[in-house]
């Protein structure tokens, strides 16, 4: 197997609140490889969407990463980096952790970008569809004539000409020839008419449509790796699967590398080739979809399954998880597997937290059932965990 | 729904708002104390002279004939005669609204000026000196009254310092008059009257336009802060934009449709509330014409006043209204 394009160790993510210190993301591992979908699923609140965040360097205060890796390999920025900051390369993987903020920035579009949950409140309602795609394209026009520089991004596009679009016309940052390729964007991503939808506002558009408008946009600096936050939590159920078969079919046409966060495991299992189960911040297990969907090892995953229809829509009741997600916060953090007082096979050995076991090549779990038999005798009694 | 619709409907509303400003204003004169004839006349003269002179101001008219009369001359302009310099009323407002303008719209660009980019600064420098500074400035700034504000900036700035002047301003100094200047190409001319403009103006200006300045750097301020918030500007970053375009193209694009509105709208205020500051530097404009009219009783001109200050505000919150929807996409439609 190649190297992965995405390899995450020990990424940690916190937000500093008055409640005190929230992990969102704690330690968390995992890699990605070139050309796949890689699924994360997981209640809300588990940290899904900030692990997302944190590949592209989006975490806003009071949040901050604090600690881990993330490798990415792109040879050409490898060559790019390995003069200034050595200890940042490695063959021809990046730890992006180590690059300046602005290094990062400028790696998104061409290396990552990112489509969200909400379309109609990730577009700015005051500027036109086309507007907003067409000035995604022109970020990667200006990079690219000088890729090495992160100014030229604005070159003679300072903040006097934008004060003055302020009040004339904002349009000058943007040339005709991103306009053009803004509409072929919005073709390719299946919008009828797009040269009329193109001067459109987004509360012109349906959901689904603004969607397909996202994803073009995302397209625009051609990335190696989309990132899909729930991008089809807010339409409606028939929108959802056409939004999907284009994610796919994109997908399948370039070669591009997607990661798709969801809380849908009727999603992961359409979508992904593997994935990686979060809770309270951990990535309990990962492996291959086929590996995770069949052979649930971590009771959080066999729980989370049996909670969902079936897509073939067997017969039989769902089964809630009981209890609730963990608060995060880093003070009333047990020391000891974060889903023990929820698990059904609760058993000593949980008090002391587990590490990642190996359950069979390529998946794993955070539980000591990957190597282990349930064992009754060591269960922990009913409501040990109620005070 | 389109402009031209927009506008004759609301123009049709303005006139409403107009007549039951007029209506008021006319009912005002019969509540103060005083009969309008005693102005005119010294306190010794017969009652039948006095009689003879109401009659010529047909103040012996039923009041509803006065009314009337008062209504139908509006449309062509006639809103009495100034009972002091028996010229035109209407004449005598026109001719001191230029100087209050002059005075709104200057302390409306300091507001700008200073405001938005303060505003901004301030959103995005959170909790940084600059913040701090600029909030305690808006604080300060709008719990500071005009008249205090006024006298302070005369008593360090002209009596103190001596940069600029605390005598009124004298006639010909005036927008108009470098206006005209200018297009006789006179251009030393116009550069003279220029510095006079802005020696007489400057203080005014800021002591009207400090509590707007004030206003409207916290309305930039929470607006930006609201706005680069918002889950499109998150988005805006994910697309590799510059934290410059995130900023000014989008964020404060967003921040200043709701500020337009509040300008426009102050704009209007500014116009009837410039009379404590009018007071203060004796400033020749129309809050001194009001004041001195209503110290002489001279009812016409007070009528004319408000309600010609009552027509800019209408057509003021028109043209808000028609720009609003000229700049927010999201109203234009509907």
């Amino acid at each position: 197997m190649a190297d992965p394009i995405l390899d995450v160790r020990n990424l940690s993510t916190q937000f500093f609140t008055e409640e005190g210190q929230v992990n969102a993301v704690d330690s968390v591992s995992f890699t990605v490889e070139e050309g796949e979908v890689f699924g994360i699923v997981g209640e809300s609140g588990s940290g899904k969407s900030v692990t997302a965040l944190s590949l592209i360097d989006l975490v806003e205060s009071p949040g901050d990463i604090v600690d881990g890796e993330i490798w990415y390999r792109n040879g050409e920025l490898a060559e790019a980096v390995r003069e200034d900051s050595p200890d940042a390369v490695d063959g021809t993987a990046v730890d992006l952790r180590q690059l300046s903020p602005s290094a990062r920035r400028s790696l998104r579009g061409p290396s990552f970008s990112m489509i969200f949950q909400d379309p109609m409140s990730s577009l700015n309602p005051s500027l036109t569809v086309g507007e907003q795609i067409a000035e995604a394209v022109e970020v990667q026009r200006r990079a690219s004539a000088n890729p090495r520089s992160t100014r030229s991004r604005t070159q003679g596009y300072g903040l006097g000409s934008l004060l003055s679009g302020l009040v004339f016309d904002s349009r000058e940052f943007v040339r005709s020839e991103s306009r053009e390729r803004a509409v072929e964007l919005l073709d390719q991503v299946g919008i009828p008419d797009p040269e009329e939808r193109a001067t459109e506002y987004p509360h012109q558009f349906s959901g689904g449509m603004l969607q397909r408008a996202m994803i073009a946009q995302a397209l625009a600096g051609e990335p190696d790796i989309l990132i899909a936050d729930e991008p089809t939590t807010a339409l409606d159920v028939t929108i959802q699967a056409q939004i999907l078969d284009q994610l796919a079919e994109i997908q399948a046409a370039r070669g591009m590398t997607i990661v798709l966060i969801t809380h849908n495991l009727g999603v992961i299992a359409r979508m992904c080739d593997r994935v990686g189960v979060m809770y309270a911040g951990e990535f309990v297990e990962q492996g291959s979809l086929e590996a995770v969907f069949d052979r649930p090892t971590h009771p959080y995953t066999q729980g989370l399954l049996a909670s969902s229809p079936t897509v073939d829509g067997a017969e039989g009741r769902l089964e809630p998880i009981e209890g609730n997600v963990p608060s995060l916060v880093d003070s009333e953090m047990p020391d000891r597997c974060y889903f023990a007082d929820r698990c059904p096979k609760a058993m000593e050995e949980c008090l002391d937290k587990p590490p990642e076991l190996p359950v069979e090549d390529g998946h794993s779990a955070k539980c000591y059932l990957a190597e282990q038999e349930y064992d009754p005798e060591t269960a922990l009694p009913e409501g040990y965990f109620d005070e | 729904m389109s402009l031209a619709r927009f506008l004759l409907r609301r123009s049709l509303q303005g006139i409403f708002v107009i007549w039951g400003v007029v209506t008021v204003v006319f009912g005002l004169r019969f509540i103060a104390p005083g009969a309008p004839e005693n102005v005119l006349l010294p306190p010794d003269v017969s009652e039948a002279t006095r009689q003879q002179v109401a009659a010529e101001l047909g103040l012996d008219q039923p009041l509803y004939l006065q009314y009337f009369d008062y209504i139908v001359g509006l449309p062509v302009g006639d809103m009495g005669t100034s009972l002091v310099t028996r010229t035109p009323a209407s004449g005598r407002v026109l001719s001191t609204l230029p100087a209050t303008l002059e005075l709104a719209i200057a302390a409306t660009v300091v507001a700008i000026v200073i405001a938005i980019p303060l505003g901004v600064i301030s959103a995005t420098r959170r909790h940084k000196p600059a913040d701090y500074g600029a909030t305690l400035f808006s604080l300060v700034g709008i719990s500071t009254p005009n008249f205090w504000l006024g006298i302070m900036l005369v008593i360090i700035f002209s009596v103190q310092i001596g940069w600029f002047p605390s005598s009124r301003r004298p006639v010909g100094i005036g927008i108009d008059a470098i206006l005209a200047d200018l297009v006789a190409l006179q251009l030393e001319a116009a550069a003279s009257g220029l510095r006079d403009w802005l020696y007489y103006i400057t203080l005014p200006a800021i002591t009207l336009g400090t509590y707007f300045t004030a206003l409207i750097t916290r309305l930039t301020r929470n607006g930006m802060l609201e706005e680069l918030g918002e889950e499109y500007v998150r988005a805006a970053r994910a697309k590799g934009l510059p934290e410059t375009l995130v900023r000014y193209k989008h964020a404060l694009r967003n921040t200043l449709i709701p500020i337009i509105t509040v300008l426009g709208l102050q704009l209007g205020t500014l116009i009837g509330g410039a009379v404590i500051t009018e007071r203060v530097f004796r400033w020749p404009g129309l809050g001194t014409l009001i004041i001195n009219s209503i110290q002489a009783r001279d009812w016409p001109v007070v009528q004319a006043s408000i309600i010609i200050i009552g027509v800019g505000f209408v057509v003021l919150n028109i043209l808000v209204d028609a720009l609003y929807t000229y700049i927010n996409p999201q109203v234009g439609e509907n």
